[in-house]
């Protein structure tokens, strides 16, 4: 199959149009220090943005128009070379360094590439090695530490999960705060695809999943809001660009294959007690005692209770009906989680003529979960081809097809399904084994089971073998083996693009693209499942499509020292979104899960649509190449909103940058570069959803049926149905995001030392805002045009090379961020707005007013006037009156360090990643607590420390007001399990956490066979290399969980409620190309 | 050039749609090919009769009464009893935030937002202005249902600017509840009147699933709702309890129960919508809730008895036995009315074997609900005929209102008997005959046993089994029965009965009138206004 799919992607590039011929020039460059070939050299026709750059062997090939044509060779930290071509087919050059120039070419928004000379604001340009080598499922996660300035949350949700990118803060208090990703120019859908919740859920994934880093040549992060500008309402949250390979021009075909296989491995970071077992507190809470169980019916009552007796002697009777000694059975970690695996093969083949150039690539992607019975595997094909027809006609397409398939995406957070919470809530003396039931249907009862038993659990033979009961807390192998949630999604990208170059200055280009996937899903909850022992199934599929036609007309000119670089567009932009669904309940053939088998059967029909239509225009004045000037401006209309308020938004920006190091001539000889840089720019977004300006109604799924058994029709608010809803709004108007930037990027000492520092100050205004409401006011949310919020933060991009001779390289840089966000307006009125809520419901992620994006709030401790801690004559404490912000989820401080070292063929990099600042409520931890397996519950315990607690207490009212009395006591061990009972229910403040930590986030070693020795193999280079990500976690402040612990990768930031815990990777990478 | 041509064209097809920026078809993707923007309102009518039963029209018809109506007032009220498993904060007086945010949600949020959006189009400016007259004073008389529950659950919440989201109040204010009540009684009172047979039909009777458009039935449900309220505030504002109590009689109460208020359920066609949510959340399989009576419940039914003939006859419907119940089969081990026995409040599954001095095994040894009335497709019931009767007995015993014909003697005997005799609706078997009752209620003389009122008290208290957080409300008020409280160490209330429940954390954390309206301390044990609180 893959073989007949190579060979038709070969064909069809055969096929593609007559070969024109036309006066192409190839040659290498190569480094004049060392003769080592040069890779990313651009090659750019003078006087125009038309260019191409040398491939990893220095190696380049470009079209030109004619014999007086004047190539520019320039590359970062070299000087700049100019070549006539004459009647020359090969120009080979050697690069000088030089200190005084910086000449590299960037893409910028809309596929323009620029000089980095010229830009006036931030961005970072990532190579797409960087994501080849240790790999994650989602690429976005690779990110993380290695651009100032961008925060990515590492979400705890398991294989194929969604990421959380954030740059420069959180812009909108509610809508989506992600990045807008495009891929050679043409923005793709980042969907996500459900998250977990206060009921929990799983996590669906996003779109960045599809993406193979295989075809990566390099990723932009565009900051700032004038970086973004020219994508308008998409933007307003920085880009990603995405710049897939392409092929080059060679001799026959190159063939380069990539191989890497990964081990995954649970990073426990669980630290219980397990000197007390299963059992609970009984009796008199002043004198009773703690026993253990000695019946089965107590043994599955209590199952999650750790409140039991001392272990280590005698025997204890068990969930399973067996009588077993009353010991720590050990860590059950390791018995349940399994070694992940993740293998990828990648091939590519790219090759060309003078005039048309190819790359097709395969890469196979399978991967194995740390949680048994789940993966992720990802086939991903890629062909692009460039031609130039005749010397003014250039056309170029590409097709990224991907098939990813991914099966039991772990459920996290509220219980139902999640195993990490079930593992986590078995006493120290419960073996997770015992759970294990039929062998051949992990999980359940097996066959022939003790009515006895069957009677006190409940259940019968083949249904859930559960180890509580809790029907909600599912029996981890039942999870795992039996529950069911599999998703499969084909995707296809593709785009074209033609240039028609009306004359050397003047050209007028066209691009259609489209991303279109069909997302295929279902779940199955078997029959016998302890919450739902009818079981059910439901059956999916979901169809997106975007489509973007863009047209631009662009102008290009160096008129002696003023140069001139401006173009006008528009784009059109169309969106598909049909979901049809099957649900079925209860079976009618027992055990035998098929839709069609289903006593009763439903189906769910979704059908969106809506559409973006924009022009805009761009012009850039430069002077002498020293001082340049850039304004864009772009007009998007929007089909969500309603035409008879503004529908319509207007984007412009304005920026300049000066190189001073160019246009000053007395500059001392240790400032090799020097550039300052400011803009000034607004962009903005709609962020709702189709149809949500009107209030409409629609039928309810299902007719009630009347007293005479006839069917009579429901209908409801179509946006606002089920207990709460949103809503609409026919007056909503975009949101607007108004950005000022400046930054210097200086270097020294023959560029040897870097620092590119950034200061900007962004206000978001009208956010548009899904709002949580009372819910007196009938509905949950309501959408309006409110809301104020400031991002002002600094970034600092440090680079060096403390070591470069012609063996030893070494390479370090140091990137960190500072973002300081404050809310300053929200509904008027009010002050709050709630985001999110934990299973727990005892706290709150809330915008408040003056108070920066994502506070935490929640119940303390009461306290009198003075301080004092209220407890109740038992020990327990007494609740505060109103909730109480309690911390923050938001980092302070992002950045990260990598290093770098090439020795020889060898190179050794470490990234190392930081988050300063930021808390954790952790849900984990106040579970722990409450079922007494944290060691804070401990002391009190018979035979441990006393537990004392010191305040005052009620004793009765005077005028209608409390007095209080001083309290102190040690509390007996009943009173102390009650204790840690009220304290998870009352006192939130005790579960949160510093979020700070440090993590050698990835490490590569590598070593390249030497050309001597590939020379006597097929080879041309061949590399192998040792790959680790997340191998340590180097500095944290929480117990028993990660701090990256979070389940979603909403805005509900500093959650933690039994997410996936965090794995290690490690591997090898092998690199051959021939 | 031919192939420059060509490029040039489609360049300029793809401009072209941009091209004078066809603002018409942007604007026509956003009509929702999925909905309408007018409706015959009495689809809403419908979904707001379902939800007013089981908030079953917002999407999970067990949710509310689970949590709520069972996990709280079935055992506060000691009516059930729960040794483990299940929703059941009622039992041992713990706390479950569900259990006390459900009402909030489902009532604003299900059945009072459909039935807002009925009076807001059938009113001034709406598109049903000044029609569908009948519809619209049921749906008024259905509103002051939901929202009389919803103030006697919390106390003081957001009445008048309540459900008015439509219109820009996101945040309102909260009414004391002796504000509210008043102005329920009101409505009521217009509503009533404004209900006439000769008002054209427009659809209501296919959309009333509950009464079939019989606008005499919505007269007497409105009227014997008028003296549930009237009754209810009788302790803390005498005249106004005497006030609506002589005009509710005037108009008309229930008198039988064929006057009963029953929304009608089914196995079908979704299994969220329409299936009978207090009998989901029992169903094997499905909630699984446990369903054993509490021995407060069994003692009283049998108290007195030392016959089978003397038991009370409604025990048997009730119970249906000790039994075993699964989702394929019900198989009673033990149908004898002296042996049935409840379970006691306040104990988990050890404290049980403590008490007993042996393993229990619950099954085998506590009564149940009868499985015939825990059917999915069974009725639900929102008010009854018995209610009536009980509470004219009452105001008449305590010289409440004027115009009540007859004796309290008569309409106690009238109640009991109602009461015994209503269950057919959930099976043809469930039947009490004119023997028995007669029977009982020369076993029982009213007013000798005990004193009258408080055999009202436990009349009104047993007649209101599946109504549980009604008769929760009934003995805050009366205080009867006597209830002993339970005291477990889980318990938040330190061994007192709760007395409303908690307000929803989210809406504490976010609505800033909270603090200044809502019922303070924020506790289970503070009494709402017609409890002698404030």
């Amino acid at each position: 199959m893959k073989n007949l799919l190579l060979l038709l992607g070969l064909t069809l590039l055969t096929a593609l149009g007559p070969v024109v011929h036309a006066q192409t020039v190839t040659g290498q460059v190569t480094d004049q220090a060392d003769n080592s070939s040069l890779p990313g050299v651009s090659v750019l026709i003078k006087g125009t943005s038309t260019g191409t750059a040398t491939d990893v062997d220095g190696k380049y090939s470009l079209n030109v128009p004619g014999a007086e044509t004047v190539l520019v060779f320039s590359y970062l930290g070299f000087q700049t070379q100019e070549q006539t071509v004459g009647n020359r087919t090969s120009i080979n050059l050697t690069l000088q360094e030089d200190a005084s120039e910086l000449n590299e070419v960037v893409v910028t928004a809309l596929g323009i590439e620029r000089n980095v000379k010229a830009l006036q604001y931030s961005i970072t340009q990532v190579a797409g090695e960087e994501f080849t080598q240790a790999r994650e499922n989602n690429l976005a996660n690779q990110l993380a530490g290695r651009v100032a300035g961008v925060n990515v949350t590492n979400v705890a949700s398991g294989p194929a999960g969604s990421s959380r990118v954030i740059i420069r803060g959180n812009t909108s208090l509610q809508g989506n705060n992600q990045p807008l990703y495009v891929i050679d120019g043409l923005p793709i859908d980042n969907t996500q695809f459900g998250q977990a919740g206060v009921w929990g859920g799983s996590d669906g994934g996003d779109g960045m999943t599809s993406v193979n880093p295989d075809d990566i040549e390099s990723m932009s992060v565009l900051k700032g809001a004038s970086a973004a500008a020219l994508y308008g309402s998409r933007a307003s949250n920085g880009v990603i660009l995405i710049t897939t390979k392409k092929g080059t021009s060679r001799k026959g075909i190159g063939v380069e294959f990539n191989s890497n296989v990964v081990f995954d491995q649970i990073n426990n970071q669980s630290d219980l007690q397990n000197t007390f077992g299963s059992g609970r507190f009984q009796g008199n809470q002043q004198t009773g005692a703690s026993v253990r169980p000695t019946t089965v019916r107590q043994a599955y009552d209590w199952g999650t209770q750790a409140w039991g007796e001392r272990l280590g002697s005698g025997n204890a009777m068990y969930f399973d009906g067996v009588e077993r000694p009353y010991v720590d059975a050990g860590d059950n970690w390791s018995r349940f989680y399994e070694t992940g695996q993740a293998f990828t093969n990648s091939i590519s083949l790219a090759g060309g003529s003078d005039t048309q150039t190819f790359r097709f690539s395969l890469t196979d992607l399978r991967s194995n979960s740390v949680v048994p019975n789940a993966g992720f595997d990802r086939i991903n094909m890629s062909l692009s081809t460039n031609g130039k027809f005749g010397k003014r006609l250039t056309f170029d397409a590409k097709v990224l097809y991907s098939n990813e398939n991914t099966q039991n995406r772990p459920r996290l957070s509220d219980s139902p399904g999640n195993a990490f919470q079930s593992i986590f809530a078995l006493p120290p003396n419960v073996n997770i084994e015992w759970g294990m039931g039929d062998p051949n249907r992990l999980g359940t009862i097996p066959v022939g089971t003790n009515p006895d038993l069957l009677n006190t659990w409940g259940f019968a033979e083949r249904e859930e073998y559960l180890m509580t009961n809790n029907p909600w807390g599912q029996n981890p192998y039942f999870s795992t083996y039996q529950l069911s949630i599999k998703d499969i999604r084909d995707r296809i990208i593709t785009s074209g693009s033609l240039k028609y170059n009306i004359t050397d200055h003047l050209y007028i280009s066209g691009r259609a693209g489209m991303d279109w996937f069909v997302r295929r899903f279902s779940s199955l909850t078997p029959q016998g499942t302890g919450f739902d022992r009818g079981g059910n199934i439901s059956e999916g599929n979901r169809t997106v499509s975007e489509i973007n036609l863009e047209s631009m007309l662009a102008y290009n000119r160096v008129f002696g020292k003023f140069g001139v670089n401006a173009f006008v567009g528009s784009n059109w932009m169309r969106r598909k979104d049909e979901t049809i669904s099957a649900n079925g309940q209860r079976f009618n053939v027992p055990f035998f899960h098929a839709i069609n088998n289903a006593v009763i059967r439903n189906y769910g029909y979704g059908f969106s649509e809506s559409g973006i239509n924009s022009v805009f225009g761009s012009a850039e004045f430069s002077y002498n190449n020293f001082l340049f000037i850039t304004a864009t401006a772009r007009q998007d209309w929007f089909s969500t909103l309603n035409p008879n308020y503004k529908n319509g938004i207007l984007y412009p920006s304005i920026g300049g940058s000066f190189v001073f190091s160019d246009a000053l001539s007395e500059l001392p000889n240790w400032l090799s570069f020097g550039k300052i840089r400011t803009s000034w720019a607004r962009v903005g977004a709609s962020t709702v959803a189709p149809y949500q300006t009107l209030n409409v109604y629609s039928l309810l799924g299902a007719p009630a049926i009347n007293f005479a058994g006839q069917n009579v029709p429901m209908a409801s608010f179509a946006t606002a149905q089920g207990n709460a809803g949103t809503i609409p709004n026919p007056s909503l108007i975009p949101l607007t995001s108004t950005e000022t930037e400046v930054g210097i990027d200086v270097r020294f000492l023959q560029n040897r030392i870097g620092l590119d520092f950034t200061y900007y100050s962004q206000l978001s205004t009208k956010d548009q805002l899904n709002a949580q409401i009372s819910r007196t006011s009938g509905f949950g949310s309501t959408l309006v045009n409110l809301g104020e919020m400031r991002n002002r933060g600094i970034e600092i991009l440090l680079t060096g090379t403390p070591i470069q001779n012609s063996k030893l390289t070494w390479d370090v840089s140091f990137n960190i961020a500072r973002n300081r966000n404050r809310v300053l307006s929200l509904i008027p009125g009010t002050e709050i707005l709630n985001v999110e809520e934990p299973r727990t419901r005892t706290v709150f992620v809330q915008h408040r007013v003056d108070q920066p994006f994502g506070m935490l709030a929640g119940w303390v401790q009461k306290r009198t006037a003075d301080g004092q801690p209220i407890f109740e004559p038992n020990g327990a404490p007494v609740q505060s009156d109103r909730m109480e912000v309690i911390g923050n989820g938001i980092a302070d401080f992002t950045g990260g360090i990598n290093n770098s070292i090439t020795f020889k063929g060898f190179n050794i990099s470490a990234l190392v990643d930081f988050r300063i600042g930021g808390d954790i409520y952790s849900g984990t931890n106040v579970r722990l607590s409450q079922w007494g397996l944290h060691k804070q519950t401990l002391p009190g315990r018979l035979g441990e420390d006393p537990l004392t607690v010191t305040g005052v207490v009620q004793t009765g009212t005077s005028n209608g007001q409390p007095v209080y009395e001083p309290f102190n006591k040690t509390l007996t061990p009943g009173e102390a399990a009650n204790y840690w009972g009220r304290m998870g229910d009352r006192v939130q403040d005790h579960f949160i956490y510093d979020g700070s930590f440090a993590k050698l986030r990835q490490i590569t070693f590598g070593y390249n066979f030497p050309k001597r020795i590939t020379e006597k193999t097929p080879f041309n280079s061949l590399g192998l290399s040792f790959v680790g990500r997340n191998l340590s976690i180097l500095w944290k402040n929480i117990e028993n969980v990660d701090p990256e612990s979070a389940y979603s990768s909403g805005n509900g930031q500093g959650l933690d409620f039994f997410g996936m815990p965090q794995t290690r990777t490690f591997g090898f990478n092998l690199r051959a190309t021939f | 050039m031919k192939l420059i041509n060509k490029a040039l064209l489609l360049l300029l097809v793809a401009t072209i749609p941009m091209m004078g920026c066809d603002t018409q078809n942007l604007h026509d993707l956003n009509i929702n090919p999925q909905a309408v923007s007018e409706i015959d309102l009495n689809f809403i009518f419908t979904a707001a009769e379902l939800g007013s039963a089981s908030g079953g029209s917002a999407g999970d018809n067990r949710y509310l009464d689970w949590r709520t109506n069972i996990g709280m007032g079935a055992y506060l009220i000691q009516h059930l009893a729960n040794a483990g498993g299940g929703i059941a904060p009622g039992d041992k007086y713990t706390e479950n935030f569900e259990s006390s945010n459900a009402p909030f949600e489902f009532f604003y949020g299900d059945a009072l937002k459909n039935l807002s959006e009925v009076l807001r189009q059938t009113g001034p400016g709406g598109y049903d202005e000044g029609k569908k007259v009948n519809m619209r004073n049921a749906a008024r008389i259905l509103r002051v249902l939901n929202f009389h529950r919803l103030t006697d659950f919390y106390g003081n919440i957001p009445y008048f600017e309540a459900l008015k989201g439509m219109d820009g109040v996101f945040f309102p204010t909260y009414d004391k509840q002796s504000v509210i009540y008043p102005a329920l009684l009101k409505e009521l009172e217009e509503a009533t009147a404004a209900m006439n047979a000769t008002n054209p039909n427009e659809g209501f009777s296919n959309s009333d699933i509950i009464f079939n458009g019989d606008i005499t039935k919505w007269k007497r449900f409105g009227y014997s709702l008028m003296l549930r309220l009237a009754m209810r505030v009788s302790n803390v504002a005498p005249q106004l309890a005497a006030e609506y109590v002589t005009k509710a009689v005037a108009g008309g109460v229930m008198l039988t129960n064929a006057d009963n208020g029953w929304v009608p359920m089914s196995e079908g066609p979704s299994v969220w919508i329409n299936q009978n949510g207090i009998s989901r959340a029992f169903y094997p399989g499905d909630g699984g809730q446990p369903s054993y009576l509490s021995k407060t419940l069994v003692d009283w039914l049998k108290a007195g008895a030392t016959t089978a003939a003397e038991v009370d006859p409604r025990l048997m419907i009730l119970s249906g036995g000790i039994a075993q119940w699964s989702a394929n089969s019900w198989t009673p081990t033990n149908t004898n009315p002296l042996q049935q026995k409840g379970m006691p409040n306040g104990y988990d599954a050890a404290g049980l074997d403590l008490l007993e001095g042996r393993t229990v095994d619950q099954t085998a040894t506590y009564s149940r609900i009868n499985f015939l009335m825990l059917q999915r497709q069974d009725p639900y019931m929102l008010m009854h005929t018995a209610e009536s009767h009980l509470l004219m007995a009452e105001a008449l015993q305590r010289g409440i209102g004027s115009g009540i014909p007859g004796t309290a003697k008569a309409h106690y005997e009238m109640g009991v008997k109602a009461a015994m005799q209503m269950y057919t609706p959930f099976d043809a078997s469930l039947i009490v005959t004119d023997a028995q009752v007669t029977a009982y209620l020369q076993r029982h003389p009213y007013g000798v046993d005990k004193p009258a009122l408080e055999m009202i008290g436990e009349q009104l208290w047993v007649s209101k089994m599946f109504n549980w957080w009604e008769a929760w409300s009934d003995w805050r008020r009366t205080g009867f029965p006597v209830l002993t409280p339970t005291n477990h160490p889980a318990g938040v209330t330190n061994g007192v009965i709760m007395r409303k429940l908690r307000y929803p954390a989210y809406e504490v954390a976010a609505n800033a009138n909270f603090q200044s309206g809502a019922t303070l301390p924020d506790l289970f044990t503070t009494r709402v206004w017609w409890d002698g609180g404030n």
